[in-house]
C-alpha cells in the first residue's frame, strides 16, 4: 500500500514537471468537457425556446378548459366560476409555485369588428393585461402603442394585419360586435333573441408576431369587458393557461391539476395533446438533438484520445528510464494510471469551471443567433433570436461521468502499452 | 513558397509518423462526422420543408399583384379578363427547375347542413392536376378524393365532419359572396372525408373542383387566382420565384412568392437548423486548434536541434515559420484528403439507405402524411462541406502560429546543443 | 327598417347638453322611417368597376322582426332574407335550402353594396348615441337648409368621428349625410332626393350612398312604395314559410 501512494505521489510529481504540458493537456481534455457542457445547454435550450415559442402561441404548457372544448371548439363551453377559483387557489400553493412561470385565464369568442372603413370576423381573447405577458408572446411583439393595462378597460390591441385591413392606427374607433354566448343550462327566451352586443373600444396597441394568421385574426382586450361583452358572468373563462419553468414538468403539473379537479366537467391538457402538431415537430427536435449530442460526443472523445495519446507518446523515453532503473511494469502501469485520474480530476475542474461560466453566461443572456444568421433574415422573425442555455443537474453529472469514463478508458490502453514498452526501444526515442 | 520548402516541410511531417496519423486520424474523423452531420441536417431541413408546403401550400405560389395577404375574390390573375389558364401553366413548367403547376381559385363562405352551419375556406383545384403538386389526396381517410364522375363533390376535413354532423354522401350547401356581389350558392355533395393533422385545415378547409367553385363564385373559366408550384429543389425556391416573376411579367403583372415568405415560421426554423450546424463546425474547429497546436508544438520541440541547425546556416525566421505553418496546411490537407474519401461512402449511405433512429424520434411520426418516422435520408450539402474544409485548413493555419512563432524565436546557438 | 339604417330612432331621453331644437328636429327626421311595422318596395342599383346590378325586393318589418323577399333579377328571385333581433336567416332559392348566418360572419359589404352588415343588424340610435349642436344654418345651392354636427358620446358604440346631417328648412326632410372617421377625413355620403309622400309622409325616396374613396362606385336605393303601421301578421316572419 505504502508503495502504491508513494507511485501515486511520484505521478503527482510527474505532472508538474513539465508544467506547460500538463496545462496545457489538462486544458484540452476540459475544454471538451466544457464544450460538451456548453452545447448540451443551448440544445436543450433551443429545444425548450421552440417548445415555448410554439405553446405561447395558443394555450401553453399546460391549459385547462371546459370537457369537450378541445375537440368541439364551441365558444358555449365555459370553465364554471367555482372552477376558476379552485384552479387559482391551487396554483397558489408553495410548490405549484415553484413550478410555474404563468398562469393566464382567457375568455375566448369570435366577433366582428368594424372601423369607418371596413369589418373584419375576429376571434376574441378576453384576458388580463398583468397575466397575459407571463403566458403568450403577442404582448412583447408589440411594434406601435403600449399594450392593454387595467386603467384602460376599452384598450384592444390587433395584429398588424388587422390594422392594416381596417385602416386603423393607435387610438382610433373600433366597435366589436358580438352574439352573447348561449350557456347550455342556462334558460334562453325564444323568440325575443339575443341582442347582437356592440361595444366601442379603442386600437391601444398593434402587435406583429409574423405568423399571418395571427396577425390578421385575433385581437386582445381586458378580460372584464370581454365578459360584460359576451354576457358572461364574472369568473366565468374558457380557459386557463399555464407556462411553467420547465417543459418536462408538464404532464406532473396536470395531473396534479387533475387529482385536485376530480368530479368537475373539465378536461386538463398538455401541451401535446393541446397542439397535437407541435409534438411531432419537437419529436423531430428531438432526434435532431440526439444525434447532436451524440457528435458533439464523438468530437470530444477523438479529442480527448488524440491528447492522450500524444501525452503518452512523448513519455516513452522517460518510461524507458523509469523501467531500467528498476521499476516493474506493474508499479510503472499502476504510476500511469494515478498520473491519469490525477491529470483528469485537473481537466475536469477546469472544464467544468470553464463550461458553467460561459454556460452561465448563455443562460441569462443568452446567445444572438443573429451572429451566426447569414444576411438574409426572415423580414418577421418568428422565432425569438436569442437562444438561452438550459443545463439541468442530470446533464452536467452525466457529461462529467461520461468525459471521466472516456479518459480513464482512452488512458488505459497506452498505460499497458507504456508499461510493455521494451527498454531498448523506449530508450531509442531520442 | 518555394517547390523546396514544401518538400521539406512534407518530409518533417512523416519523420514522426505515428504521432502524424495519430492527429491526421482524429481530424479526419471528426471531418468525416462534420460532413455526416452536414448531410444529414440537410436532409432533416429539406423534410421539414417537404412537410410545411406539400400538403397544401405548395412551394411557390403565384398570384396577382395585391392578391396576398387579403385573397380578395376579384384579383384574378389577369384582371377581370382573367388569363390563358393552360399557356400560363406551360410558361411556368417550361422552366426546368419547376417539377409541376396546378391552377387554383380560393373562397370563403358559409358551408350548412341540418340547422349547423360553419365558416369554411373554399379551395378549387383541378382533380387531376392537383396531385402533381400537393398530397392531400393521399390523406383520405374516408370516401374519395375528387373526381370527374361527381363534378359537385366536395371534400372536407374530419373535424368539421364531426362539428357539422355530417358524413361521406351528406348534402351540404354553400353559401358565399360572388364575385359580382350576389349571394353565390349551392348544393354539393361530401365525396370524402380527409385527415391532414392540421386543425385548421381539418376544420376549416373544403376542397373541391375548380369549375365548380368558379360557377359558385361567378368567375369566368379564365379567371383563377393562383398557381401552385412544386419544384425539384426545394432549397431554391426563392431564386426560382424571383426567374419566374420576371419571365411572368412580360405577359401580365405577377407576384411570385417562394415558401420562405409564405411561411415564415418555417423558414426561421430551418434557418435556425442551419445556425447549430455551423456552431457545430465552430464546436469542432475549437477542439481542432487544440489538437493541432499540440502536435505541432511537439513537432518543434522535438527539432529544437535541426532547427536551430537550419537557422544558423542562415534561414530566416520568416522562413521557419512558413516551414511550420505550411507542415500544419499539409497536414489539415492530407487529413481532409483523408475524412473526405472516407465520408463518401457515408453520405451516399445516408441518401440512399438514411438512417434509422429506432425509439430516437418516440414512434412513427407521420407529418402531414409524409411519414418521416424513423428513417431519415440525408441530402447533399456541398457548400457545407466546403465550408467545413475551409474552415478547419484556417484552423489549422491558426494553431500553428504559436508554434510556429516559438520556432522562430529559437536561438540558433542554444538550440544546435539542445539534447 | 332596411332603410332605417342612418336614419332610425328610439325615442329616448334627450340631454340638456345639447342644443335642444337640433336636438328635436333630428328626432324629427330620424323617425321618418320608423313605424311599428312597414311594407315596402324597393329597388337598389349597385355601381361599381364591375358593372352595375339592380335588384328589387319587398320589405316586410315589424318591431324587431325584418323579412326581404328579392323579386328581381331572375336568378336571385325568390332569395328572402329573415333576422330576428340578432339571427339571420337565408333563404336560398337555387339551392332550395334556409341556411342559418351568425352575423359576425357575414358579409362585410351586404350584397356587394356600399351599404355594410352594420346597417342591417345594427340600429343606429343617432339621438341615444351622438351630440347634437347646430353647424349651419343657411343656403346651400340656392336652398335654405340647416346643417346639424353629430358628435359621438364617449361610451358610443360606433366607428364614426363625425356625422353632419343636413336638412331642409322649409319640410325638414333630410338632403344629404357625411359619415366622417376620428380625422376629420369623409368616408361615405348619403344622399336623399326625389322626395314624395307615400303612406302618409314626406320622404326622400331616393337614397345613394358612396364611399368617399371609390370613385365611380355608389349604392341606389329606391322606394316604390311604402307603408306605415300596417298589420303585419307576426306569421310572415317565421322560418319554415321562409320559402
Amino acid at each position: 500500500m505504502r508503495s502504491a501512494l508513494l507511485l501515486v505521489k511520484i505521478g503527482w510529481r510527474n505532472l508538474w514537471r513539465n508544467p506547460r504540458g500538463t496545462l496545457l493537456t489538462a486544458l484540452a481534455l476540459g475544454l471538451g468537457l466544457a464544450l460538451l457542457l456548453i452545447s448540451l445547454g443551448l440544445l436543450d435550450g433551443g429545444h425548450e425556446q421552440t417548445i415555448a415559442d410554439g405553446v405561447r402561441l395558443g394555450p401553453g404548457h399546460v391549459v385547462i378548459q371546459a370537457k369537450g372544448y378541445q375537440d368541439s371548439g364551441s365558444d358555449e363551453l365555459l370553465l364554471p366560476a367555482q372552477v376558476v377559483s379552485r384552479i387559482e387557489g391551487f396554483l397558489q400553493t408553495a410548490e405549484m409555485k415553484k413550478l410555474v412561470r404563468g398562469v393566464s385565464p382567457r375568455l375566448l369568442a369570435t366577433g366582428l369588428l368594424s372601423s369607418s372603413a371596413n369589418s373584419a370576423g375576429v376571434r376574441i381573447m378576453g384576458v388580463i393585461p398583468q397575466d397575459e405577458p407571463a403566458v403568450s408572446f403577442i404582448p412583447q411583439r408589440i411594434v406601435e402603442g403600449t399594450y392593454l393595462s387595467d386603467d384602460r378597460p376599452s384598450g384592444v390591441v390587433i395584429g398588424a394585419e388587422l390594422a392594416r385591413e381596417l385602416e386603423v392606427k393607435i387610438g382610433s374607433r373600433v366597435v366589436l360586435m358580438t352574439q352573447a354566448l348561449r350557456q347550455p343550462g342556462v334558460e334562453t327566451k325564444k323568440g325575443a333573441g339575443e341582442e347582437m352586443q356592440s361595444t366601442l373600444l379603442r386600437v391601444s396597441g398593434i402587435f406583429r408576431t409574423g405568423l399571418q394568421a395571427v396577425d390578421a385574426n385575433i385581437i386582445q382586450l381586458p378580460l372584464p369587458a370581454a365578459q360584460t361583452l359576451l354576457g358572461v358572468p364574472d369568473g366565468q373563462v374558457t380557459q386557463v393557461a399555464l407556462l411553467l419553468q420547465q417543459e418536462g414538468d408538464s404532464p406532473m403539473v396536470a395531473r396534479a391539476l387533475l387529482k385536485q379537479l376530480t368530479g368537475e366537467p373539465v378536461e386538463v391538457l398538455t401541451w401535446r395533446e393541446s397542439i397535437p402538431m407541435l409534438a411531432q415537430i419537437l419529436g423531430l427536435d428531438h432526434a435532431f438533438n440526439y444525434i447532436m449530442n451524440g457528435v458533439i460526443l464523438a468530437m470530444v472523445g477523438l479529442g480527448i484520445l488524440n491528447t492522450i495519446l500524444m501525452r503518452v507518446l512523448e513519455r516513452r523515453y522517460e518510461f524507458g528510464v523509469s523501467k531500467a532503473l528498476g521499476l516493474r511494469p506493474g508499479q510503472l502501469a499502476v504510476m500511469v494510471i494515478g498520473e491519469s485520474l490525477a491529470l483528469t480530476a485537473i481537466s475536469l475542474a477546469l472544464g467544468l469551471a470553464l463550461g458553467l461560466s460561459v454556460e452561465h453566461y448563455f443562460a441569462t443572456s443568452g446567445l444572438d443567433l443573429r451572429w451566426i444568421f447569414k444576411a438574409d433574415l426572415p423580414s418577421a422573425l418568428v422565432l425569438d433570436p436569442i437562444l438561452y442555455s438550459r443545463l439541468s443537474s442530470n446533464r452536467i453529472i452525466w457529461s462529467v461521468s461520461i468525459v471521466f469514463a472516456m479518459t480513464t478508458v482512452i488512458s488505459f490502453y497506452p498505460a499497458l502499452k507504456a508499461a510493455r514498452t521494451e527498454l531498448p526501444d523506449a530508450l531509442k526515442g531520442l | 513558397m518555394s517547390g523546396r520548402l514544401l518538400q521539406l516541410a512534407w518530409r518533417n511531417l512523416w519523420r514522426n509518423p505515428r504521432r502524424t496519423f495519430i492527429t491526421m486520424a482524429a481530424i479526419a474523423f471528426g471531418y468525416t462526422m462534420l460532413l455526416f452531420v452536414a448531410c444529414l441536417m440537410a436532409g432533416l431541413r429539406w423534410q421539414m420543408i417537404q412537410n410545411g408546403t406539400c400538403l397544401i401550400m405548395s412551394q411557390i405560389q403565384v398570384h396577382a399583384p395585391g392578391y396576398y395577404p387579403s385573397r380578395s375574390i376579384k384579383k384574378t390573375l389577369g384582371g377581370r379578363q382573367g388569363t390563358d389558364v393552360s399557356a400560363m401553366l406551360a410558361a411556368v413548367t417550361s422552366d426546368r427547375r419547376v417539377y409541376a403547376a396546378a391552377p387554383r381559385v380560393y373562397g370563403y363562405g358559409l358551408l350548412s347542413a341540418a340547422h349547423r352551419s360553419a365558416g369554411v375556406e373554399l379551395m378549387g383545384v383541378v382533380p387531376d392536376q392537383e396531385p402533381k403538386i400537393t398530397i392531400l389526396n393521399g390523406q383520405i381517410a374516408k370516401g374519395s378524393y375528387l373526381n370527374a364522375r361527381m363534378p359537385k363533390g366536395v371534400v372536407i376535413g374530419d373535424k368539421l365532419a364531426s362539428t357539422i354532423g355530417i358524413d361521406v354522401g351528406s348534402e351540404i350547401v354553400l353559401l358565399t359572396q360572388a364575385a359580382d356581389g350576389s349571394m353565390g350558392n349551392d348544393v354539393y355533395t361530401v365525396a370524402g372525408i380527409f385527415h391532414s393533422g392540421l386543425d385548421a385545415v381539418d376544420r376549416g378547409l373544403v376542397l373541391m373542383a375548380l369549375s365548380s367553385l368558379q360557377d359558385l363564385l361567378h368567375l369566368a373559366p379564365a379567371r383563377i387566382h393562383e398557381v401552385g408550384i412544386k419544384l425539384n429543389d426545394i432549397t431554391a425556391a426563392t431564386t426560382v420565384a424571383a426567374g419566374l416573376q420576371v419571365q411572368l411579367d412580360k405577359t401580365l403583372p405577377v407576384q411570385a412568392m417562394a415558401w420562405p415568405e409564405l411561411a415564415p415560421e418555417l423558414a426561421s426554423y430551418v434557418q435556425f437548423n442551419h445556425a447549430i450546424t455551423f456552431v457545430l463546425f465552430f464546436i469542432f474547429f475549437l477542439l481542432a486548434v487544440l489538437g493541432i497546436m499540440n502536435t505541432m508544438l511537439m513537432a518543434v520541440f522535438e527539432r529544437t536541434r535541426e532547427l536551430g541547425m537550419l537557422m544558423a546556416l542562415g534561414m530566416r525566421p520568416v522562413q521557419v515559420i512558413v516551414l511550420i505553418l505550411t507542415e500544419a496546411a499539409g497536414l489539415a490537407v492530407a487529413s481532409l484528403v483523408v475524412g473526405g474519401a472516407l465520408g463518401v461512402p457515408v453520405l451516399w449511405y445516408l441518401q440512399e439507405h438514411g438512417l434509422d433512429l429506432g425509439g430516437a424520434t418516440g414512434g412513427v411520426i407521420s407529418l402531414a402524411g409524409v411519414v418521416v418516422g424513423h428513417l431519415w435520408y440525408g441530402r447533399q450539402d456541398f457548400p457545407a462541406y466546403g465550408e467545413a474544409a475551409v474552415g478547419l485548413a484556417a484552423t489549422a493555419l491558426v494553431s500553428a502560429l504559436y508554434p510556429a512563432w516559438r520556432a522562430a524565436h529559437f536561438q540558433p546557438t542554444e538550440a544546435i546543443r539542445k539534447v | 327598417m332596411l332603410l332605417g339604417l342612418a336614419l332610425s330612432s328610439v325615442a329616448l331621453m334627450s340631454h340638456a347638453a345639447d342644443d335642444q331644437g337640433a336636438r328635436e328636429t333630428v328626432e324629427r327626421v330620424a323617425r321618418l322611417f320608423s313605424s311599428k311595422s312597414s311594407i315596402a318596395t324597393v329597388k337598389m342599383q349597385i355601381s361599381n368597376e364591375d358593372g352595375q346590378r339592380d335588384i328589387s325586393m319587398k320589405i316586410w318589418s315589424l318591431g324587431e322582426k325584418v323579412l326581404v323577399r328579392i323579386t328581381s333579377p331572375q336568378d336571385e328571385a325568390g332569395t328572402a332574407i329573415l333576422k330576428v333581433g340578432s339571427d339571420i336567416w337565408y333563404y336560398l332559392p337555387k339551392s332550395n335550402r334556409t341556411v342559418n348566418v351568425p352575423a359576425s360572419m357575414a358579409m362585410t359589404s351586404w350584397m356587394g353594396s356600399d351599404f355594410t352588415i352594420d346597417d342591417l343588424v345594427k340600429e343606429t340610435f343617432l339621438t341615444r348615441d351622438y351630440s347634437i349642436s347646430t353647424f349651419f344654418v343657411g343656403k346651400r345651392g340656392g336652398v335654405a337648409v340647416e346643417e346639424y354636427t353629430l358628435t359621438p358620446k364617449p361610451e358610443a358604440a360606433v366607428v364614426w368621428g363625425k356625422i353632419i346631417l343636413q336638412i331642409r328648412k322649409a319640410d325638414a326632410v333630410p338632403t344629404w349625410q357625411g359619415f366622417y372617421d376620428e380625422d376629420g377625413q369623409l368616408v361615405r355620403e348619403l344622399t336623399f332626393s326625389e322626395y314624395k309622400r307615400m303612406g302618409g309622409r314626406l320622404i326622400p325616396t331616393r337614397l345613394v350612398m358612396r364611399a368617399a374613396d371609390k370613385a365611380g362606385a355608389q349604392t341606389t336605393i329606391e322606394y316604390e312604395d311604402i307603408a306605415f303601421d300596417v298589420p303585419i301578421s307576426p306569421g310572415t316572419f317565421s322560418l319554415p314559410d321562409l320559402k
